[in-house]
């Protein structure tokens, strides 16, 4: 507490915050309808085919408006199209777009830039990493495997403002699949005259609230309101500028000093701190995802479940969100997070339990004198490291010594898929839809089944969910096939990540929502009294 | 002296193309991909990436044609910045690494010289002993605990410098000192040495035996010659500078060179990584080579051979 | 040399703090009553106490354990690359200065070549590329300290090449090979021994850098500049896991410079 603590009591936030106001009514004229975000990293693209990263779904979700979009509750709503039909089987959707929808040069937005952007999302010379967010969609995934021409993909314009969609079985959740970036138009007219380099600060267009203004790599990305979107008298802001204020705590230094209004991630040992002198501009809540382990099922010693139970049972989640974590992350047992809307789970909670867990390992053949040795591997980051240290010293607990490799994402997870593990961290994040959390435990998902598990019964019951078309029968299918899966402990369920956000009071339309998104054509920022 | 600084730059020339070779096969030889990610890429997608970025083709094919395209002065495109060359990339880092990386330098060099000038004058006394002990303990504090408790203090705490970015000329004040520290003091020490060695010499004693002021004597006939080893320091700490530079950049979320060369490191983006090991490369080069002019003209030895 | 280490009050302070460190990184994890990565579940992220004198970090580990666990590392390292740089540097300044002429020329170009070189770079690279590993930074970081090494050992290398005794073994036929590792390495090594110290804290600080910049060693493990890196991140709510360990560093680095200011006097009077 020593020097952090002594001068918080000699300069309050208030004074801090003042001062800052006091500089820059002095010096440097700072646009007042202007948000300034920290966005965790810098974005890799702003290309809505060819990002990968959820901060850059954040910024794209600010330039373009998709079929579907979120409102400022981050719930499902008409975007570009005003109103969608489905076909009685499921599988034809007819999407109306709006009449008044406008790129930011002011050309009109039609069904012939939807299917534009879904072939060349599909085109493999695109080489879109999320392609397979479409897969739904009839020929998408042979077109993107080369085998036929992207014409051939089943979307077509019926008219300029009319799109047909075929979808290769029913998917009741694909409304909610077109609000990725996947799934947003591309200014044909833009694409077809500069190339790759329509994403380009100045050559892009886009349909959104917001278009690109400016990009500094690894200083900001800067966007300004769109005249032509269809909304545009309903959006306050005149700018937004994002910063890719990757590491935590440089991000929250430069909240406390005033220099960004919102910030998504601050060092968790603050909260106590926050609450008491700064709880006007503290949100903590949960995020729709769920972070697990998970265990290379192909290799000894792990393709005997009774090793996986073990260590299942020895980990105890609660100690690990509550002592470790600190910031109110959800436990879950269960593999499909907790918040999932009209989904209740039949995975029962069990208590962690260290005899049992000891006892499972003796009857596997290890013992003091035959430990088990193994390797856990987990993504760099502050809090991981806190998470996977606990859980070695509970593997201690029965008798199992653990190594710990930590490496960045990338690598991270390019060993996972080449099986290069025994044990390691993983995390699934995003739709609030059952089936996007238990196709890992499929053995055809392919590589994102990090632990290569194959289960006759998991499979047989995940594809007939695949085949209802009724709701109510495909939750009550993923229901048993989620229970007949975790029985065998292919991975073990940790807890649902908390999102930790620091927005400033000025700022207005901010509501936070287990998607964790807030679109900025519903913010806004009161002036500074 | 002309031969003797085309010899020079001959050399840096060989060395440069060294550092590139090294580091270019460096890069290649490393376990993983540039494409590796949170998900793999159908095995056609990951051929047309590899075709389009050169690699499907032979390890020394790609070499000849990156040599080829560094004579043309053109670093490539960068494998994870997708929207951005490697050019436009360093062409905005650089910028800011060089401003960082020079002020700090000069301050270091300002403060050190004078500080180092002071004491030498004191030998021995009070306020000497208590310079050199300063510096002694500058050298002791590298930036990673500078830089965190400048942070602590004067940008969370008081509030009078931003805590990071680069908008303004304010925001550059708290990493150029937490950089400049430690070369701050190592120039103090330097330069304590070398003046008090002049001070001995024959002709300043003369000089002061005529009563001409202290402050005169340092100016005319102490610094000149006490600056050589100051200025032959100069190259190795600009090389060591650089370091520094990255830690700082990291704490103060400053887009230079250093966060492009870590991060293009940590993420297998080849022609990134390369191009600034390059461009740092040929920045010290160019810094010793200069530095090696000055130390030209001020040593007489070096200027008639 | 006993005068330089023991001679003023400040040097003998210097001297027991570092003999200090040394044993207490030795015996400190061995003698306390936590263990280096044991974690207390009832004292997470606590202020020092009698229970904790250094506090614990943000699993409930003590810190002082663990701030001793890292001095291991954090002085193994330093050691380490030291041996390696001696290996390299020793012979290279003793073959350079014995030989003289135009090979001792071309090689001393080479070492200021590298001097001039953004060495930490490649050290960097070769750990993000090739991984966090121990033996890797050992030999990185001691393959880029040699320099310094190679140009004191030829200076001493011309002082003793004229002494009789060189000269009767190469009057006797010796190769010239056998004559620097028999004569020249042995006469030159003290004083080299004594230079290649003055590596220790160069080195000390290199790795903490690389630590901060997320390329140390692999958890449980920890080194000083791992305990920094992390106590900067909690600064704000635990100023002690950031307060400990680079008060350690700092004393640590102080006491070297201050005793290797005496050593290289001693050694060097020049």
């Amino acid at each position: 507490m020593l020097v952090a603590e002594l001068l918080r009591a000699i300069y309050p936030p208030a004074a801090a915050r003042a001062s800052v106001a006091l500089l820059l009514v002095l010096g440097s004229a700072v646009n007042a309808a202007e948000l300034r975000i920290g966005n965790g990293g810098e974005p890799l693209t702003l290309d809505p085919h060819r990002y990968n990263l959820n901060l850059e779904e954040k910024i794209l979700a600010d330039l373009f408006e998709g079929l579907t979009a979120h409102d400022a509750h981050g719930r499902i709503v008409p975007g570009a199209a005003t109103s969608w039909t489905t076909s009685a089987d499921g599988l034809v959707w007819t999407f109306k777009l709006r009449p008044d929808g406008r790129w930011s040069d002011g050309q009109p937005v039609t069904a012939d830039d939807f299917v534009f952007a879904f072939r060349r999302l599909l085109d493999p010379k695109t080489a879109a990493s999320l392609a397979f967010f479409m897969y739904a969609i009839e020929g998408a995934a042979a077109a993107n495997a080369g085998g036929i021409p992207v014409e051939d993909i089943a979307v077509r314009a019926l008219d300029s403002h009319r799109l047909e969609v075929r979808l290769a079985r029913p998917f009741p959740f694909f409304a909610e699949r077109l609000i990725y970036p996947t799934g947003f138009p591309l200014p044909k007219h833009v694409v077809e005259r500069l190339g790759d380099d329509w994403v380009k600060p100045g050559n892009m267009a886009s349909n959104g609230a917001f278009t690109l203004a400016d990009w500094q790599p690894q200083g900001f990305v800067r966007v300004e309101k769109n005249a032509h979107f269809h909304a545009a008298g309903d959006v306050s802001l005149d700018a937004v500028r994002y910063f890719p204020t990757a590491d935590r705590n440089a991000a929250y230094n430069r909240y406390r000093n005033g220099e960004l209004d919102i910030i998504g991630d601050f060092p968790p040992g603050e909260i106590d701190w926050l609450r008491r002198e700064m709880p006007d501009h503290l949100h903590i809540s949960p995020l729709l995802s769920i972070m697990y382990l998970v265990f290379n099922v192909t290799e000894p010693p792990f393709d005997d479940a009774r090793v996986r139970r073990a260590l299942a049972l020895a980990i105890d989640r609660e100690l690990i969100t509550g002592r470790v974590l600190q910031s109110a992350e959800v436990p879950s047992p269960t593999f499909v997070p907790p918040m999932v809307a009209d989904y209740r789970s039949a995975v029962a909670a069990v208590a962690a339990d260290t005899e049992q867990a000891a006892k499972l390992l003796a009857e596997a053949g290890y013992d003091e004198a035959n430990p088990l040795r193994i390797t856990l591997r987990y993504i760099a980051g502050a809090d991981n490291k806190k998470v996977h240290v606990a859980i070695a010293a509970m593997w201690r607990a029965i008798g199992v010594q653990t190594s710990l490799h930590h490496a960045e994402l990338n690598a991270h997870f390019a060993e996972l898929r080449q099986g290069a593990f025994q044990v390691a961290q993983a995390g699934w994040f995003g739709e609030n839809n059952p089936e996007h959390y238990l196709e890992l435990l499929m053995s055809t998902t392919g590589d994102v089944n990090y632990g290569r598990f194959a289960d006759v019964e998991t499979d047989e019951l995940m594809t007939q969910a695949k085949d209802a078309v009724e709701l109510d029968a495909r939750l009550a299918l993923l229901r048993q096939a989620e229970v007949a899966g975790l029985s065998l402990d292919p991975v073990v369920p940790l807890y649902a990540v908390t999102i930790r956000s620091l927005v400033d009071p000025r700022v207005t339309g901010w509501h936070p929502n287990p998607r964790n998104v807030h679109p900025a054509r519903y913010l806004g920022v009161r002036a500074a009294p | 002296m002309g031969r003797y600084l085309l010899r020079r730059l001959a050399f840096a020339l060989i060395t440069l193309f060294a550092v590139v070779t090294v580091t270019f096969f460096l890069a290649r030889a490393a376990p993983g991909g540039p494409f590796d990610g949170e998900r793999r890429l159908p095995p056609e997608v990951e051929a047309n990436l590899r075709a389009a970025y050169d690699l499907d083709k032979p390890v020394v094919h790609q070499y000849a044609r990156y040599l080829g395209m560094l004579g043309r002065g053109d670093l490539g495109p960068s494998f994870r910045h997708k929207d951005f060359s490697v050019n436009e990339l360093i062409g905005r880092g650089l910028p800011i690494s060089v401003t960082i990386g020079g002020l700090a330098l000069a301050l270091a060099v300002v403060v050190g010289v004078t500080a180092g000038t002071f004491a030498a004058t004191a030998r021995d006394r009070a306020r000497d002993r208590l310079l050199v002990t300063a510096a002694t303990l500058g050298l002791a504090l590298p930036p990673i605990i500078v830089a965190p408790l400048l942070v602590l203090v004067f940008a969370v705490g008081l509030g009078w410098f931003p805590a990071g970015g680069y908008d303004t000329a304010r925001s550059y004040v708290l990493p150029v000192i937490a950089l400049s520290l430690p070369y701050a003091a190592a120039f103090t020490r330097l330069s304590r040495g070398s003046v008090a060695e002049v001070l001995g010499r024959p002709h300043v004693l003369t000089a002061r035996s005529k009563g001409m002021p202290t402050w005169r004597i340092v100016h005319r006939h102490v610094l000149p010659s006490a600056l050589i080893p100051v200025v032959s320091f100069l190259g190795p700490a600009a090389a060591a500078l650089l370091a520094g530079s990255m830690v700082i950049e990291e704490v103060f979320s400053l887009p230079g060179l250093g966060r492009y060369f870590v991060q293009g490191a940590l993420n297998r983006d080849y022609t990134l990584v390369t191009g600034t090991v390059i461009v740092y490369a040929a920045l010290v080069l160019t810094f010793n080579l200069l530095a090696d002019l000055c130390y030209a003209r001020l040593d007489p030895r070096i200027r008639h051979a | 040399m006993r005068d330089a280490l023991f001679g003023s009050l400040l040097a003998r302070v210097c001297c027991g703090f570092l003999g200090a460190v040394v044993l207490a990184a030795a015996l400190g994890p061995w003698l306390s009553p936590w263990e280096f990565d044991a974690v207390d579940w009832d004292a997470i992220d606590t202020a020092p106490s009698l229970a904790h004198w250094f506090g614990t970090d943000g699993v409930g580990r003590d810190l002082l354990t663990r701030t001793l666990a890292g001095a291991r590392i954090s002085i193994a390292i330093a050691l380490a690359a030291t041996v390696v740089s001696c290996c390299i540097g020793i012979p290279w300044g003793a073959t350079a200065g014995y030989l003289g002429g135009r090979t001792d020329q071309a090689m001393m170009r080479i070492v200021d070549g590298l001097y001039a070189l953004p060495f930490i770079l490649l050290v960097i690279l070769l750990v993000a590329l090739f991984g966090r590993n121990i033996v890797l930074l050992f030999a990185a970081l001691g393959a880029v300290s040699w320099l310094d090494l190679a140009r004191i050992v030829r200076g001493q290398t011309l002082a003793v090449k004229s002494e009789a005794y060189l000269e009767a073994a190469r009057g006797l036929g010796a190769p010239t090979f056998t004559v620097i590792r028999r004569h020249v390495v042995p006469n030159v090594l003290g004083p080299a021994l004594v230079y290649a110290t003055l590596t220790v804290p160069g080195v000390i600080i290199a790795e903490s850098f690389l630590s901060f910049l997320g390329l140390g060693v692999q958890e449980p493990q920890t080194s000083w500049g791992v305990l920094i890196a992390d106590g900067a991140r909690e600064m704000h709510s635990s100023p002690w896991q950031l307060v400990f360990p680079a008060t350690m560093l700092t004393l640590t680095l102080f006491a070297f410079n201050i005793l290797g200011d005496r050593l290289r006097d001693a050694v060097d009077p020049h």
